[in-house]
């Protein structure tokens, strides 16, 4: 990046021009700077079109072109490449013509997005306050990480190494407001500003093509002489504002400082996503359990750097030519240990057929939970799962293989229509040690003499009659009854029954009713004694 | 979960007399063969069963003592479970989509020790699954129940008892066809004794 103005890099209004914008932390007012003030570290990755599309072919010359309405152009070319003359702007056509070996690609800005995300993840380590400034920039609030990672030249130092191991090309600059970091590391000036008062004179000597405004406007203003920040800033800012909008006033005065500059923080997506390509399609199933075990790992740090864990979580095996097949897997108790799932996933791949080989796995974790650290011991194991032995622990194996609906636990219900008298309800509510009576008291088992069966029929089943007398396997003959149930008329389901106990040719007993609403009084079986 | 000798009671001293150890076996696999569901066969089993789902002091409440339902042919009724004395709060009620899974849920629930009782219908039960069946009840120390249909009266089986249930209108018939460490005989009206104390 160009760096026009060297006689003016100024720092400090009193020590005149050192050679390169470096700063001394300043150690004056510590106490006021700790307070309120913040600090921002910007990220600026200047050829991320390129390296996000990068693999491993940094040797040979590159380019990333863009579609601008129907018109290729390059966009940004690798060393090698601008060796060669490709410059930005250039047509396709007319770069290959100057290197008919120039590798270009389509500028992919969903995978800078992705890229860019997968940083600000990283950088969540330094600070809680990591924002995205897209398409190639990300803010750090450093402010209160400078103890912990020993000053501003430390983190730097530290941010930097993490940039270069991930292969990004990065200028990063600090600075108290937001925009001023971000311009100066646009500029790649190693800026290190922690105090406002020391603010304005590097700011004023920016060149203006770092503030990323639109090329009229800074062709515009050249024309007029003003090249850089400080001579916007001793324009009339009436004028200024009309003529180049009061949006760009704006951006000056929250550079400086004058205005305040609220952001947004990037919260890395609570819900976990990762995908893991395959090199090649892939049908053995202990090999995809491994790429499986390695997507279960990756949750298990994501949730534990979040204090966070997921009561579900769902892969996606995508092949090539059939869709993609979809697993959820449900745990009875959140966690995130990486083994427990992955012991769920065995149980479901088991009896899992894929329709063809695996080319890709995706693995997504549910909405996530804040982790109760109760359970957590000193040594801070990661692991929450249900207890070893426990009953969800069963629970869970079945629902892994049978699907959720699967495994119920029964309640009963104060109501005197047979149906209606009891419920299902789910495990886990019946599980609380104590007992959760869902009809909140009223627990008075039916007197004995009103016998009820063991069995119920889903729904009654119409008996045939002789005579008005109900017939089951040959005549049935009454022992017990009428016990006379008329209730619900209030709702649309209400019933008006006499049930009777009966005694099959067989010794079978049944629990049998006539209906009275209706006019021809049918019969019909309504539970087995058992 | 000491011995596995001592029989559990049944309720009926009458049925009690005829098993080995004075009970329904524990840790093991007990088979009831019947014609048509509704032979007394939930009834013979109650009793025992509302002892075993009483919370037990000295075990870990939530995870022992459940009973499991492992794909019964129809709904078993709660009001009436509560009559008999069973704590629903240690009913779990499995319904697999096939029938392949309801031994494996079984052995599941049998195996992992939280079950005191597992019921099951299981469509077809060769001698191996009840092989399996048998030791995942050693294993987790619980009481296996299978309801057969009575063509499976000629099948061997690894069950530890093997009872016939035939019901007619003058009571039920009790066939112990299988007994270890003690005699097969034939019982009634031995549910009567229950019903009536």
């Amino acid at each position: 990046m160009s760096s026009s103005d060297k006689p003016s890099a100024v720092l400090q209004a009193a020590t005149p021009t050192p050679p390169e914008i470096k700063h001394v932390p300043s150690s004056r007012k510590p106490v006021r700077a700790a307070i309120k003030a913040r600090l921002w570290l910007c990220i600026y990755l200047p050829v991320l079109p390129l390296e996000a599309l990068d693999r491993q072919k940094r040797t040979t010359a590159r380019a990333v072109f863009e579609d601008e309405q129907g018109i290729r152009r390059v966009m940004l070319a690798n060393e090698k490449a601008a060796a060669a003359g490709i410059r930005p702007g250039l047509s396709v056509n007319a770069a290959l013509s100057l290197l008919p070996a120039l590798q270009l690609e389509m500028r992919d800005l969903e995978q800078e997005e992705r890229t860019l995300k997968r940083l600000a993840s990283w950088a969540e380590q330094f600070t809680s306050f990591v924002c995205i400034e897209a398409p190639t920039t990300l803010l750090l609030e450093i402010a209160g990480s400078l103890r912990l990672f020993e000053g501003m030249v430390t983190l730097r130092r530290r941010i930097a190494r993490g940039c270069e191991e991930k292969g990004l090309t990065a200028q990063l600059a600090i600075a108290p407001t937001p925009l001023a970091a971000r311009w100066f590391a646009k500029a790649d000036r190693e800026a290190c500003i922690d105090d406002m008062a020391l603010l304005n004179r590097p700011l004023s000597v920016l060149p203006l093509h770092c503030l990323d405004w639109p090329d009229s406007v800074t062709e515009s203003l050249g024309g007029m002489g003003i090249t850089c920040v400080g001579d916007c800033l001793r324009l009339p800012r009436a004028g200024f504002a009309r003529r180049f909008g009061a949006a760009r006033l704006l951006q000056l005065d929250r550079a400086l400082g004058r205005a305040p500059d609220p952001r947004v923080s990037y919260r890395s997506a609570e819900q976990f996503c990762a995908l893991h390509d395959l090199d090649e399609e892939l049908d053995d199933r202990e090999l995809l359990l491994q790429v499986c075990r390695q997507l279960l790992l990756k949750l298990e740090r994501f949730l534990l750097t979040r204090q966070m864990q997921v009561q579900r979580v769902q892969f996606s095996f995508f092949h090539l030519r059939s869709a993609a097949t979809h697993r959820v897997l449900c745990s009875v108790q959140a966690g995130r240990n990486a083994e427990h799932w992955f012991e769920l996933l065995d149980i479901q791949l088991d009896r899992m057929t894929l329709p063809e080989a695996v080319i890709s796995i995706r693995l997504r974790g549910g909405p996530g939970q804040l982790s109760s650290m109760a359970t957590d011991n000193l040594l801070f194991d990661p692991s929450i799962k249900p207890r070893e032995g426990s009953i969800a622990c069963l629970v869970e194996r079945l629902n892994a293989r049978m699907g959720e609906a699967c495994v119920r636990g029964v309640a009963t219900v104060a109501e005197h229509r047979p149906q209606y008298a009891w419920r299902p309800v789910s495990v886990s509510d019946t599980a609380p040690r104590g007992t959760v009576r869902p009809d909140g008291g009223n627990e008075q088992p039916l007197p004995l003499k009103l016998w009820r069966p063991l069995w119920l029929l889903q729904e009654p089943e119409r008996l045939a009659s002789d005579d008005a007398r109900p017939l089951y396997q040959g005549p049935l003959t009454l022992l017990d009854g009428p016990e006379r149930l008329e209730s619900g008329w209030w709702d649309d389901d209400g019933i008006a029954r006499d049930y009777f106990v009966a005694l099959t040719v067989n010794g079978v007993h049944l629990w049998i009713y006539q209906d009275r609403n209706k006019q021809a009084a049918f019969w019909y079986l309504h539970g087995i004694f058992g | 979960m000491a011995s596995g000798l001592q029989g559990l009671p049944s309720g009926y001293p009458g049925l009690d007399r005829h098993l080995a150890g004075g009970g329904w076996p524990q840790h093991a696999l007990t088979e009831i063969l019947l014609e048509h569901y509704g032979a007394g066969e939930l009834k013979l089993l109650m009793p025992a069963l509302a002892r075993l789902s009483q919370p037990d002091r000295d075990h870990d409440p939530e995870s022992t003592g459940w009973l499991a339902w492992i794909a019964p042919p129809f709904q078993p009724y709660p009001p009436a479970l509560v009559q008999w004395g069973i704590d629903l709060c240690r009913v779990l009620i499995v319904r697999p989509r096939e029938e392949s899974e309801i031994l494996w849920a079984a052995e599941q629930a049998l195996s992992s020790g939280n079950c005191a009782a597992v019921l099951l219908w299981p469509g077809v039960l060769s001698v191996a699954a009840s092989r399996r069946l048998q030791l995942a009840a050693e294993k987790g120390g619980s009481w296996a129940i299978a309801f057969r249909p009575l063509s499976a009266r000629s099948q061997s089986s690894a069950a530890a008892l093997r009872i016939l249930l035939s019901a007619s209108r003058e009571g039920t018939e009790l066939h112990i066809l299988k007994n270890r460490g003690s005699r097969p005989a034939t019982l009634r009206n031995v549910l009567r004794d229950y019903a009536d104390a």
